[in-house]
C-alpha cells in the first residue's frame, strides 16, 4: 500500500491448520497477507472451503492463526470494536427482535435504558420498528438478517465483519439488502470485511475485491473497483459493470485454471515419488 | 482444534492494537493435546485418590468434623481396613453381585423394550398418543417404590416384584424420551421421504428410527442409572434374597461396616459399568451422531 497511514487491519503470513495434532492435518488457509485501510469496504471472494471464513474468524478473534499474525488498529476504546454478522444462527430465537439488538449493548455494559434507546434507533434504520416485540421465528429470512445487521451496527463497531450474510436469501431480497447496506455504509464509512461467493455482489459493494484460491486459501488477485460512490445495485445494469465483471472473470478463470493445473502437476509429482 | 478463548493481546500504550497470533495450542498442537489429555487423566484419578487419602487421614486422626461429628474408629472403617479386612475375605459377596446384575439386566431389558415400543407407537400415531398419553402421564408421577407392596401381593416374594419394579421405572424414562425423540425429527426429513412416496414402514425404517436414535439413547443411559438406584432401593427394603442392597444392609445389622462400604462401592461400580455398556452400544448403533457426554445418572 502506498498510503502513509497505518492500515486498519494487517495480516502477515497468516496460516491456519486444522486437526494439527493428528496425522491428517488440514491446511485451510495461507500463507495469507493483507492490508485493509481505515474506512475501506473490502470484499473477499473465493470457492467453498477456501478458508475465507477462517480468515474472518481469525480477525474476529474467534480462532487463533496457526502461524503469522493479524494486527487490528483501533482508534476508540469501545469494548466491542469488531462486530460480526453471520450467515445463519447468529440471532437468538429465544430473544425478541429488540432483545437481540440490545444483546451486544447490554453485554458490553450499557444500561438497559440506553441500550433500549439505541436499539430502537437501529431498528428504525433497518425498518424493523414494528417487529421489535416479535420473535425471530415469526420473521422472514430477510428480516432476520436485518436484525443481525442491526445488532452488529448497534454497538457502533470500528470494523464490521460479514460472513456471507446474504447467501441464504433470494435474489430480489439480496439486492434490497445490498442497497440498504450501501446506504448504511455511506453514512459513516466503517471498515468492512465482507465475505461472499458472488463476484457480482463483491463488485457492487466493495472498494476492492480480493479473490482467494482453493484450499489452502491464498490471495489470487486484489482489484480496485473503479465505480464511483454512492453506488446503488442498479449499477449492475450498466454496460461498464458487466464489462468489468466479465474482464475480471476471464482473468480469474485463467488464473484459477492455471492454479488448478499447477496443483495437478504437484500432485502427479507427489504420486510418482 | 478450535480455540474458543483466544486471549487477544491488547497493547495498553498508545493506540490500541489487537493482535491475533498463534497460541500454545497452535504452535505445538501435538504436545498441547497430549498435555491436556494427561492433565485430564491425572485429575480423573487424582481427585478420587485425594478423597480416599482424606478419608484415611480423618479416620486415623479421628477428626472432629464441624465440632460435633467425631469420626469414631469403632464405627467407621478406613480404606486401608476395608482392603485388608479378613471378614471381607470370608464374606461371599460375589453371589450378591450376580443376583443384582441379573435382576437389573432383566428388568432393564423388559422396561426399555416396552418403553421404546410404546414410545415409537405414540410418537408416530396421533390416535395411540390420544389413547395413552393422559394415562401414562398420570402414572409417570407415581413414585415407583410405592408400587412395591402391590407387586409383592401380586407376585409373591420371589424375583418377579423386584424385576418388575425396575422394568416399570425404566419404562417411563425410555417411553418419554423415545416419544419426544420421534416427534422432534424435523419436518424437512419427513417431507423429503414423503416426496419419494415412502410407505409407513419405510418412513420408520429410514427416517424416524435413525433420526430419533441419538435421543433414545440419552433416555436409555439415564434409565440405566435409575435402574441401579431402584435396584438397591428394593434390595434394602426386602433384603431377604440377597443382592448388593442386602449386602449393604447386612453390614449394618452384623456390625461389619466394611461390608456396607464394599456394597456401596459395588453399587457405584455396577452403575458405572452398565451405563458405559449402554453408551458403547449407542456408539455402535449411531456412528453419525457427535459423541455427547450426558451423565448416566438421572
Amino acid at each position: 500500500m502506498t498510503d502513509t497511514t497505518r492500515p486498519k487491519i494487517s495480516a502477515r503470513s497468516v496460516e491456519r491448520v486444522f486437526a494439527a495434532e493428528t496425522d491428517n492435518p488440514v491446511h485451510a488457509l495461507g500463507p495469507f497477507d493483507l492490508d485493509i485501510a481505515d474506512g475501506e469496504f473490502c470484499c473477499i471472494v473465493g470457492p467453498s472451503g477456501c478458508g475465507k471464513s477462517t480468515f474472518l474468524r481469525i480477525v474476529a478473534g474467534l480462532l487463533r492463526p496457526s502461524a503469522g499474525a493479524v494486527e487490528v488498529d483501533l482508534a476508540g476504546t469501545s469494548k466491542t470494536p469488531i462486530a460480526m454478522v453471520f450467515q445463519d444462527y447468529g440471532i437468538y430465537p429465544w430473544k425478541t427482535v429488540e432483545a437481540n439488538v440490545r444483546f451486544g449493548l447490554e453485554v458490553g455494559g450499557m444500561s438497559k435504558r440506553d441500550a433500549r434507546e439505541k436499539a430502537l434507533f437501529w431498528l428504525g434504520r433497518l425498518g424493523l420498528t414494528e417487529f421489535r416485540n416479535a420473535y425471530p421465528d415469526k420473521l422472514s429470512g430477510g428480516m432476520r438478517q436485518r436484525v443481525a445487521i442491526a445488532r452488529a451496527l448497534a454497538v457502533e463497531p470500528e470494523i464490521l465483519l460479514m460472513d456471507e450474510p446474504f447467501a441464504a436469501l433470494d435474489a430480489q431480497l439480496r439486492q434490497i439488502l445490498q442497497e440498504e447496506l450501501l446506504a448504511l455504509w455511506e453514512a459513516d464509512k466503517r471498515t468492512v470485511l465482507f465475505i461472499t461467493h458472488s463476484l457480482e455482489e463483491a463488485i457492487v459493494l466493495g472498494d476492492r475485491v480480493l479473490v482467494m484460491t482453493a484450499r489452502p486459501g491464498r490471495m489470487l488477485e486484489s482489484v480496485q473497483v473503479p465505480f464511483d460512490r454512492p453506488r446503488t445495485p442498479e449499477l449492475r445494469a450498466e454496460p461498464e459493470f458487466n464489462e468489468f465483471k466479465a474482464g475480471l472473470w476471464d482473468h480469474l478463470k485463467l488464473q484459477v485454471e492455471q492454479y488448478l493445473n499447477e496443483l495437478r502437476t504437484v500432485e502427479e509429482e507427489g504420486d510418482e515419488r | 482444534m478450535t480455540n474458543t478463548d483466544p486471549n487477544t493481546t491488547v497493547d495498553k500504550r498508545g493506540p490500541r492494537v489487537l493482535r491475533r497470533e498463534p497460541g500454545v495450542a497452535e504452535i505445538k498442537p501435538r504436545a498441547h493435546v497430549r498435555n491436556r489429555k494427561a492433565a485430564e487423566r491425572a485429575l480423573a484419578i487424582g481427585v478420587p485418590a485425594a478423597l480416599l487419602l482424606l478419608w484415611q487421614l480423618a479416620h486415623h486422626y479421628e477428626w472432629n468434623l464441624l465440632g460435633y461429628w467425631k469420626i469414631d474408629q469403632r464405627f467407621y472403617a478406613s480404606p486401608y481396613e476395608i482392603v485388608t479386612s479378613e471378614k471381607l475375605r470370608e464374606a461371599d459377596f460375589w453371589r450378591d453381585v450376580w443376583t443384582s446384575t441379573r435382576r437389573m439386566l432383566i428388568g432393564f431389558a423388559l422396561g426399555a423394550g416396552a418403553g421404546v415400543f410404546i414410545g415409537l407407537a405414540m410418537g408416530m400415531s396421533r390416535l395411540v398418543r390420544a389413547a395413552l398419553d393422559p394415562l401414562l402421564t398420570a402414572l409417570y408421577t407415581v413414585p415407583k417404590l410405592a408400587l412395591l407392596p402391590l407387586f409383592l401381593t401380586i407376585f409373591g416374594f420371589d424375583e418377579r416384584p423386584r424385576v418388575m419394579l425396575i422394568a416399570v421405572t425404566v419404562f417411563f424414562f425410555v417411553w418419554i424420551s423415545t416419544m419426544a425423540a420421534i416427534m422432534a425429527v424435523p419436518e424437512g426429513y419427513r417431507e423429503a421421504a414423503m416426496s419419494f412416496g415412502v410407505s409407513r414402514w419405510q418412513m420408520f425404517r429410514h427416517v424416524l428410527l435413525p433420526g430419533s436414535l441419538p435421543q433414545i439413547f440419552v433416555g436409555l443411559r439415564i434409565a440405566a442409572g435409575v435402574a441401579v438406584l431402584i435396584l438397591i432401593g428394593v434390595e434394602l427394603v426386602i433384603p431377604s434374597q440377597g443382592g448388593i442392597g442386602s449386602l449393604i444392609e447386612r453390614g449394618r445389622t452384623l456390625l461389619i461396616p466394611e461390608l456396607t462400604y464394599v456394597g456401596i462401592a459395588l453399587a457405584a461400580l455396577l452403575g458405572l459399568l452398565f451405563t458405559l455398556v449402554v453408551r458403547w452400544i449407542g456408539r455402535l448403533l449411531i456412528p453419525w451422531a457427535p459423541e455427547d457426554n450426558a451423565p448416566g445418572q438421572g
